[in-house]
């Protein structure tokens, strides 16, 4: 099987998907960039804000299916300003490790900050990454958790090949996404909440309609929870599924190296 | 898998846990008890209501309250929603572990270590459970704990019932409160009452396909 078949439906041409708008495949990455760059110092508020908190209840039931324990080395890839990094840091413990990770220099910086103020410094190395090329040994991880980021990798099949490869055989990936909620009401009221209040919260807070006009756009544009599932199955992933949340508003995909 | 909205699940555990933690660290007596438990895990399976919640002693003064876990348990106690609900209600809990369908598998003895420490402590189940769930199931939850560790102080006659009947039948009416705000509450609620009125017409379709086989 190739590629093409993992990929969504334009990804085989030269140009991909920026939220609803096509670029091209090699500006992608830099547009993205400039994304994070910008709301990276009122991400977590706006985080927050625009879930009402509940991305922190995604989370919890993100760590709560890692079943990460004292001793694992965990990579939180496009980890941002390092929410997950903190808690699997008390989870692995001293003799444990956790690599924050992400292609975003300003991320991390305001993530390494964070890690600072939790007092999670001794277990924690903060790697500048791409998700796509993980600079880190073959079957060297024990889990690996993606949150809110794969849908800004430009690659994703690529992105989760490289993630197999350097997973320990019964290690697992979990990713963490946006994905379609399962019903059609439902859907409609997402679609309202996420194009237009969203984007006026991001104005008002951060100034920033156009960024937060992007992250609505990308939502929907990313693969929804079967494409997704066959997606990690086509990169080799055994034993994959996934767990909708709110209604699928989020989905949490789980699948292990055998 | 549970078919349960894992996103509800855990922002109720959340909560309890974090009134757990409150009330431990408030109890300073309590804390050498837990040490002495420290690394243990409890389960507990509903099984009526196809859920399962594990309780894991992490150190003298933190537990963690999960619907996932890979560690093994020390003890793991499966029973109905009328079980647990007679036990908790129950003046002799001990006939009731014996004479209801509640299963418990290991040691028994870390169990009622861990009722006896807790029903020491004064925990506030109510405010987290009410702030995720809203005030009808928040409330019941909170009656139901409230007497499972404090066995044999009081008898609540209805508890039982309300408690059954409420979980199977009311559980998807009471949409979330509060804490979890505009958006939780908005995305929640609807995708509750579409499931509800799903339901609905679930029901009335068998009763209408039953009518005609009978017709
Ligand atoms: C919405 S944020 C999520 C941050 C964090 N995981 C969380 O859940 O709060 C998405 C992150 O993905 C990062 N990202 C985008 N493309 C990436 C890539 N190819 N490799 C690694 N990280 C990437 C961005 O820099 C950004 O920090």
């Amino acid at each position: 099987m190739t590629d093409d078949t993992t990929s969504t439906p334009h990804e085989e041409e030269n140009t991909t998907d920026f939220g609803f708008s096509r670029v091209n495949r090699g500006d992608k990455a830099g547009m993205v960039r400039g994304v994070f760059d910008s709301v990276a110092g009122r991400y977590d508020l706006m985080n927050d804000l625009m879930s009402g908190g509940i991305h922190r209840i995604w989370k919890r039931f993100t760590i709560e299916l890692s079943a990460v324990r004292t001793g694992q080395t965990v990579l939180d890839i496009a980890g941002g300003t390092g929410d997950l990094a903190a808690k699997f840091s008390r989870l692995v413990g001293p003799e444990g490790q956790v690599i924050l990770a992400d292609i975003n220099a300003a991320m991390l910086t305001v993530g390494r900050d964070r890690l600072i103020d939790k007092g999670a410094t001794g277990n924690v190395q903060v790697v500048q990454a791409d998700a796509q090329a993980l600079p880190f040994d073959d079957n060297s991880i024990d889990c690996i958790t993606i949150a809110f980021g794969l849908r800004n990798v430009t690659d994703k099949a690529m992105a989760l090949r490289s993630m197999l490869r350097v997973l320990r055989p019964g290690g697992r990936l979990l990713v963490l996404e946006f994905s379609t909620p399962t019903s059609a009401l439902l859907g409609k009221l997402y679609d309202q909440y996420s194009f237009q209040i969203l984007p006026a919260m991001g104005r008002l807070i951060a100034q920033d309609a156009e960024s937060y006009r992007y992250l609505a756009e990308s939502i929907r544009q990313h693969p929804d929870q079967e494409t997704l599932l066959e997606m990690m199955e086509v990169a080799g992933f055994a034993n994959c599924r996934y767990h909708n949340m709110t209604g699928g508003v989020v989905a949490l995909h789980q699948g292990f190296k055998a | 898998m549970t078919q349960h909205d894992p996103a509800l699940i855990s922002a109720a555990l959340a909560g309890i846990e974090r009134a757990l933690n409150q009330a431990i660290a408030l109890s300073p007596t309590s804390h050498d008890e837990l040490a002495g438990l420290a690394g243990t895990v409890l389960g507990v399976e509903v099984t009526t209501v196809d859920l399962t919640v594990y309780l894991d002693i992490i150190s003298g003064t933190e537990a963690r309250l999960m619907t996932h876990c890979e560690l093994p348990t020390a003890a793991f106690v499966r029973g109905t929603v009328e079980d647990f609900a007679s036990l908790a209600s129950s003046k002799d809990p001990a006939a009731v572990l014996i004479n209801s369908g509640i299963e418990l598998e290991g040691n028994s003895g870390s169990l009622i270590a861990l009722q006896q420490v807790i029903s020491r402590m004064d925990i506030d189940w109510e405010a987290p459970l009410v702030a995720t769930l809203g005030d009808v199931m928040g409330h019941q939850i909170a009656e139901t704990l409230r007497s499972m560790f404090r066995w044999g102080e009081s008898a609540h006659s209805s508890l039982r019932r309300q408690i059954s009947e409420f979980v199977l039948e009311e559980a998807r009416l009471t949409p979330p409160k509060a804490e979890l705000e505009y958006f939780f509450d908005a995305v929640q609620s609807l995708s509750m009452q579409v499931d509800r009125v799903q339901n609905k017409l679930e029901k009335l379709r068998a009763k209408v396909e039953q009518k005609r086989g009978q017709a």
